[in-house]
């Protein structure tokens, strides 16, 4: 992949980020998930803006896979095939999130949308790192979110959105799957593919940290910030299993998320 | 006189580079096209062209060249498709494809499947019949698309007849093939 051209990305707080991508004008774009408004009750309101937010990032999605195939040309066959397959998937998901939100009363542009994964995980300049963010980093973390929403939608009723929901899930493990296969095919055959998965990781720190809402700042919505680690949804053990994450690896994210005393019950589980 | 097995493995060879080109032009387009809707049908027909372009690939091999090995056609069209690559109206980009591009792509392969014989090159005839058929599925679906969005139906209808006829120009379009075949 050739260096991106300057008219190609944006500087968001000291940081260069690849452009935003192409919207309709009836979207307001903003740089961060900290400009988005956000309702923490399930009310009308609020089930709009999720399924008009979680639209946009299925959207998102399509275009960092479909990006992929533009820029590595070079890459295997298969690895390719599996991201031309990524690319339906996620057209999928945003149909059919869209035509929920519509029969929900929402609309195209109803509230503000970010493209912070685009914007870093296209900033990247080789696929493994990529592949590491998007597929095995946000992805990821949709399936821990995605594990416990569908209950979520259920308890106000709304068993339609939980099955988009549940429907989602399964095709999102296997987009975290295939990118678990070919990253440690990647450093077996290369060790400094390792490198570059580490330079992404700490890119998408630097960034999540430079946009990160300060301290006493309101949300757009008017209420007060959640803080990152309270926002953390629970290690969706079993299907980080199917998406081929080791039991190592589990045991870390639980660490992280502050699951550390039932670690290692729950790996096992 | 019908194809041996060197013209149909060229060809052949040829349709898979043509599919991969387009896979790779509606995934460019993808981002830099607004309209969400249309980057869902773009989405949805990167798979569609990938899936054909790996069928193909996989039957270069049994005609005696590499795995998924893909011919550049002959450079004039070759120039064609890049040229093509580069538009960037929407409404340009889905007529193009859909009434003008897919639709000569058929041509072409009822041309091979008039040219070959069905019986010993079976295999190559069961891809190409299942390609039209989802070309067949994909132009309905764009059709569906502009019912959608109908502001995408007006389309310089100039530059929609100049794309067709700079198509149908190259009736040859299937280089030799090199010494050495790379896929």
């Amino acid at each position: 992949m050739v260096a991106l051209k300057p008219e190609e990305t944006k500087q968001v707080k000291g940081m260069t980020l690849r452009r935003d991508p192409l919207r309709e004008d009836c979207f307001s774009v903003v740089n961060s998930d900290a400009e988005l408004k956000e309702w923490p009750d399930m009310s009308d309101i609020s089930r709009r803006q999720r399924l008009h937010r979680h639209m946009n990032n299925e959207t998102g999605a399509i275009e960092i896979a479909a990006q992929c195939l533009v820029d590595f040309p070079e890459a295997p066959w298969e690895l390719r095939m599996h991201l031309a397959r990524q690319c339906w998937d996620e057209s999928r998901h945003v149909a059919s999130l869209y035509r929920r939100l519509r029969e929900i009363g929402g609309r195209k542009g109803e509230f503000p949308i970010s493209n912070f994964e685009w914007t870093v995980t296209c900033a990247l300049d080789s696929l493994a790192a990529r592949l590491a963010l998007q597929n095995r980093t946000f992805e990821a973390g949709e399936l821990d979110l995605l594990g416990q929403l569908p209950p979520k939608w259920r308890e106000v009723g709304d068993d339609a959105t939980a099955e988009v929901l549940e429907s989602i899930l399964a095709d999102e493990i296997t987009h975290v799957r295939f990118a678990n296969q070919w990253l440690r095919r990647m450093i077996q055959e290369d060790r400094r593919v390792l490198l570059k998965i580490a330079m992404a990781a700490r890119f998408l720190s630097a960034v999540s940290a430079a946009v990160a809402p300060k301290e006493g700042e309101m949300s757009p919505s008017g209420l007060p910030f959640v803080k990152g680690e309270e926002k953390l949804a629970p290690v969706n053990i079993e299907d980080r299993k199917h998406a081929e994450f080791s039991d190592a690896e589990i045991d870390q994210f639980l660490r992280q998320s502050g699951f550390e005393s039932i670690m290692t019950t729950g790996a096992e589980g | 006189m019908t194809l041996s097995v060197e013209n149909r493995a060229e060809k052949v060879a040829t349709f898979r580079f043509i599919h991969v080109f387009l896979m790779e032009t509606l995934a460019r387009w993808v981002p830099m096209t607004p309209e969400m809707e249309v980057k869902v049908i773009l989405g949805r027909h990167i798979w569609d062209l990938a899936q054909q372009a790996d069928a193909l690939g996989k039957r270069t091999y049994e005609l005696r060249a590499p795995l998924q090995f893909s011919l550049r056609p002959l450079d004039r069209y070759a120039r064609f498709l890049e040229e093509f690559a580069r538009t960037t109206a929407t409404s340009e980009k889905i007529h193009g494809f859909y009434e003008v591009m897919l639709p000569a792509l058929a041509v072409r392969y009822r041309a091979y499947l008039d040219q070959t014989d069905r019986l010993l090159d079976e295999p190559t005839v069961r891809i190409v019949e299942r390609i039209l058929g989802d070309f067949t599925r994909m132009e309905s679906e764009s059709q569906r698309l502009l019912d959608e969005l109908p502001e995408l139906r007006p389309v310089d209808q100039t530059w929609l007849a100049g794309l067709r006829k700079l198509e149908a120009a190259e009736t040859d379009i299937v280089a030799s093939r090199p010494a050495t075949a790379v896929a």
